[in-house]
């Protein structure tokens, strides 16, 4: 089915904006998330085609609230689970309870 | 999402994921700092700036690069092969018909290996939708307004190759070294949005 | 025979269905008739490897769009980069 990332020739986006000298990462955790990806990958976690489609299988409202690197972490935690590599629960913050 | 609140709720959330993947032997120490500095160290612009003034200077080598552009870029010191695994480079040349202008509508491919991470406008979804359907408007916003005689070819990195645009040598630069001649090439050069 | 259907200049269309998971053919190039312009080496297909199936490689092509066929409009091209199983080459009339 189409999904959300399937975005060619679509109307109703604006112009597109430029940042005038834009760093490679924006914050500490978006390299991170960047580099976690990559080691996963390399150690055959999982490969870069279910990372691509865990991105596109997020809810489409939280996929388009998401920052690019939101999304990618959230691919990453998705796989993760699914892939029993960790449990729901230890993705928890320990301080959030 | 992304205010300062929100970066270090995240921010602790990837620190936490880290040692979790860590206390299962799936992530060494100091690994992630290692790739990123790596990764920073390696990829640029500035790579794909060398390859354009090489064959804005060499036109054997210009013919070699889009022919085979995994190959000619060895002569000047660099590869496809620091990603993930060797990607496919194909080299799209500008001429005075045709400007060339790369996007992945599907998600946001791009030689980062080589060119270092992309722009956040080549992964908006405001470039992304729009460039294949309405190119000569977008790349108006840009404020490159190409000639109406000029076609435009727009390449979808939908696949396994990434893409790179070699501009047209620009007039008056016959007596430029070749390192002064990198130094005119753009980012957006080299992805079509700009002429240079 | 079966080596010649798909070659530089041969038309083809594209899938015109939508299939349940990930794929690589952009919903704006489906159903659609284009040329191939060159093979983009070999490759097991995105879909299968997304959902950890097994695959052996196959032709990637650039495959030429005029935008007037995928928009309506336009006076210019899009190449998308296509596995060969999306592609069914068109038989020209005799």
């Amino acid at each position: 089915m189409s999904r959300v990332n399937d975005v060619g020739g679509m109307s109703g986006f604006p112009a597109v904006i430029e940042e005038p000298d834009e760093p490679p990462f924006h914050s500490d955790w978006e390299a991170h998330v960047f580099a976690l990806n990559g080691a996963l990958i390399r150690r055959g976690v999982y490969n870069l085609d279910e990372f691509r489609d865990a991105q596109e299988r997020l809810p489409v409202q939280e996929y388009l609230a998401a920052s690019y690197y939101e999304r990618w972490f959230a691919a990453i935690t998705t796989l993760l689970r699914e892939k029993g590599v960790v449990a729901g629960e230890e993705l928890e913050l320990p301080d959030e309870h | 999402m992304s205010d300062d609140h929100g970066s270090s709720v995240i921010s602790a959330q990837v620190r936490h994921v880290e040692s979790l993947l860590e206390s299962r032997g799936l992530l060494d120490a100091g690994e992630i700092d290692t790739r990123i500095d790596e990764f920073l160290a390696g990829g640029s612009p500035a790579n794909g700036a060398r390859i354009v003034a090489r064959a804005w200077v060499d036109p054997g080598f210009a013919e070699r690069l889009l022919a085979d552009a995994n190959s000619a870029i060895r002569e000047v010191g660099l590869s496809m092969a620091g990603g993930l695994q060797e990607q496919r480079l194909k080299v799209v040349a500008n001429t005075e018909g045709e400007h060339n202008v790369v996007v992945c509508t599907l998600c946001s491919c791009y030689p980062i290996a080589l060119l270092g991470p992309s722009p956040s406008w080549y992964k908006s979804e405001a470039y992304r939708s729009r460039v294949v359907r309405d190119p000569r408007g977008v790349l108006a916003e840009f404020g490159l307004e190409l000639p109406a005689g000029t076609s435009i070819a727009v390449w979808d990195a939908s696949a396994e190759s990434r893409y790179m645009v070699l501009p047209r040598r620009p007039d008056g630069t016959e007596g430029l070294a070749e390192d002064e001649l990198a130094a005119r090439v753009t980012r957006k050069g080299l992805i079509g949005t700009a002429a240079v | 025979m079966s080596t010649d259907r798909f070659a530089p200049g041969v038309r083809v269309r594209t899938r015109t269905t939508d299939p349940a998971g990930h794929t690589r053919l952009p919903r704006y190039a489906r159903g659609a008739v284009g040329v191939l312009v060159e093979q983009a080496g070999r490759h097991p297909l995105a879909d299968d490897r997304a959902r950890g199936v097994p695959a052996d490689p196959q032709p990637v092509w650039h495959v030429r769009f005029a935008a007037a066929d995928l928009f309506g409009a336009g006076d210019h091209t899009v190449t998308v980069e296509l596995w060969q199983e999306y592609l069914t080459p068109i038989e020209e009339a005799p």
